[in-house]
């Protein structure tokens, strides 16, 4: 479920960079792997042949849509144990792909797995490298290379917001795009 | 009130105890099998006896005088302090275990010296309400510290079994009268004592954590990092001189192996993702742990020697925090390949991995008895997260603490007593509980530092 769930949002995402101004390599390579997908969506991305070298360009006819020149926080949250990429957090990974392919093709990168405070410390370091990990498969889908990104797993060890309520906790669980 | 399931309560079993202890006055309400060897280990004297086999505990009043201290030639010394200092250290072990309890020393009727000159009166102990006196004397010999003790019955006004005598280096002076404690426990449960033990923790001041070392009655405490990097999880090789343990000192979390008689610290393997979870097998050559580069978190096994890897679980799910049986034979773990966080038991050898929790939504951080018979563990539920006991077949489950976020489970050596972590708020203490579910007891890390992540040593000799 959760692997299917996964790439369903990253089919969605794949031919979104050529609407939204990408490397012109990744995203060439990003479109034609659109071709076929299942999801929905893909039948408007279809219609998302802008240029690519227009990095200006203010959203995409897919599913995300951002503008490439303002940055996006670079920080995406998840449910209550879970690593599964939702739509919120799809969105704005998608941004970062964008941004960081225009703005910062050449940096090393680190997505830290977070989780909040409850359950067990080892558990809690497992599901922050899921996220990671799910973080990284994501932009990996959306042209970045694999090799730029490392993900780390803090589990509940560097909470964000220091409380101990829903509000904290879903600030909590969260990954997050470190540029070096 | 401690929570204490029902449920999970055996009468006493065949074992058949002792005779009917008519000096024993102790009001045990609750029969709980939870001692082995205990019963019937062929000592003659039958006298007076606390059955840690029932759960209640009411202690044992014991009376432990000063020891005295003695000149080289043997003449009792009254201006030393040491006899003193050894007496206050076996009476807060023994007072702590929740098994006894200790008689005030304005209450004693007889002085030290003619104790341990002429032996009891064992009238004036009776009077006191004390069923067993101790009596010992401590010298210097060179370097070292001597102690020799007696226990008396003073019911039956007999000794229980012989005298003993027991030496160190005089810095190690505590460890003589943890000795003396550990002894006097045995022959009064007839269980090992654990009073010559030590506890690695994490300890954090402000934003900083540094693995920690300290006796297990909060003494000596020693850090073993400098704090520049992240550690967690430390864990104590079954002869009591490594630790293994967590560090982020090369940007991403990876195993280290200290060597505590050294203070070298080295990296276990550099695998990609996620290193964590280290457990050392009973025997001392293996590691068991979690590495996520197979695109997950998975268990492995590592032999320490060869650097062989052998990968355990194959599942998409999370398997994490392994602990081994006491035999080496087996593992349990959690998973949530069901759907939630929960116990599994697999043979070492590999194959699949058996479920052995299903009550409640989240069980994990198993750590095996070194008895064998029971497994501790963080069980979820209700938005809390409490310490329980099962058997290794997920039987009996019994929660013991009753607080909001108590985690990472570890057994004394003697399989008696769980040491974990409470975090109340922002703050993480370490606390001590008695298998019934008893004797619940900060044990402190000192001033204002927090400490997390205990890890309970085997005994130290």
């Amino acid at each position: 479920m959760k692997r299917f769930g996964w790439l369903a949002v990253v089919l969605l995402s794949l031919g979104l960079l050529s609407g939204c101004g990408s490397t012109p390599k990744g995203g060439a390579d990003d479109q034609a792997g659109a071709d076929g997908s299942g999801g929905r969506g893909v039948g408007r991305l279809g219609g998302s042949s802008s240029s690519l070298d227009d990095p200006s360009r203010r959203g995409g006819a897919g599913a995300y849509r951002y503008d490439v020149n303002v940055e996006p926080e670079h920080r995406v949250y998840f449910d209550y144990n879970s690593a599964l990429i939702n739509d919120k957090s799809a969105q704005v990974l998608a941004h970062n792909a964008g941004w960081i392919l225009a703005h910062r093709p050449k940096v090393q990168i680190t997505i830290e797995g977070h989780c909040d405070e409850r359950g067990t410390r080892e558990f809690n370091l497992a599901l922050g490298q899921q996220r990671a990990d799910a973080v990284v498969r994501f932009l990996v889908g959306q042209g970045m290379e694999a090799g730029r990104l490392k993900a780390v797993s803090y589990g509940k060890e560097r909470p964000l917001v220091p409380s101990h309520d829903d509000s904290a906790w879903s600030k909590n669980r969260r990954g997050e795009i470190v540029l070096r | 009130m401690k929570m204490v399931l029902m449920t999970c309560l055996r009468p006493v079993g065949s074992a058949g105890g002792p005779p009917v202890r008519a000096m024993l006055r102790l009001h045990l309400w609750l029969a709980l099998l939870v001692g082995i060897g205990l019963l019937g280990n062929g000592s003659a004297w039958a006298g007076v006896r606390i059955d840690i086999t029932k759960g209640g505990l009411s202690p044992l009043p014991i009376a432990i005088p000063a020891f005295v201290n003695l000149s080289g030639a043997g003449q009792i010394q009254e201006s030393g302090v040491m006899g003193s200092q050894i007496s206050e250290v076996i009476t807060a072990d023994l007072e702590r275990s929740g098994l006894f309890r200790p008689i005030s020393r304005s209450a004693f009727l007889q002085m030290p010296d003619t104790l341990w000159r002429t032996g009891p009166q064992f009238r004036e102990w009776r009077l006191i309400g004390a069923e067993a006196v101790t009596s010992g004397a401590v010298r210097q010999e060179g370097d070292q510290v001597v102690v020799d003790f007696f226990l008396y019955d003073v019911f039956q006004g007999t000794l229980i079994g012989k005298g003993k005598r027991f030496s160190a280096s005089s810095r190690n002076w505590r460890h003589v009268a943890h000795r003396v404690a550990d002894e006097i426990y045995t022959r009064l449960t007839g269980e090992t004592g654990y009073f010559t033990s030590r506890i690695a923790y994490v300890t954090q001041k402000g934003e900083n954590k540094k693995i920690a070392m300290m006796d297990q009655d909060g003494a000596n405490r020693i850090e073993l990092t400098q704090g520049n990097n992240l550690v967690l999880t430390p864990r104590f090789s079954p002869n009591g001189d490594h630790l293994f343990y967590m560090s982020y000192e090369t940007g991403a979390p990876r195993i280290f192996r200290l060597d505590l008689l050294n203070g070298s610290s080295h990296l276990q393997g550099d695998y990609p993702g996620l290193n964590s979870a280290p457990s050392w097998s009973p025997d001392g050559s293996r590691m068991a742990f979690t590495l996520s580069m197979d695109g997950n978190p998975e268990i492995y096994v590592k032999t320490l020697s060869s650097g062989h890897l052998t990968r355990m679980t194959n599942h998409t799910a999370i398997d994490t925090s392994p602990s081994w049986s006491p035999d080496g034979q087996k593992l349990v773990f959690n998973s949530d390949r069901a759907g939630s966080p929960q116990l599994y038991v697999m043979s070492a050898a590999g194959g699949e991995p058996k479920r052995i929790t299903f009550e409640g939504t989240y069980n994990a951080a198993p750590s095996w008895s070194p008895r064998g018979d029971l497994i501790a563990f963080v069980h979820g539920g209700g938005g809390r997260f409490r310490i329980a006991v099962a058997t290794p077949e997920g039987k009996n489950m019994r929660v013991l603490t009753d607080s909001w976020m108590d985690e990472s489970p570890t057994w004394s050596p003697n399989g008696r007593v769980i040491l974990f972590s409470r975090q109340k708020g922002s703050q993480s203490q370490l606390y001590s509980i008695d298998l019934t579910g008893y004797n619940e007891r900060l044990v402190s890390v000192g001033g204002d530092s927090d400490g997390s992540d205990p890890s309970w040593s085997p005994l130290i000799r």
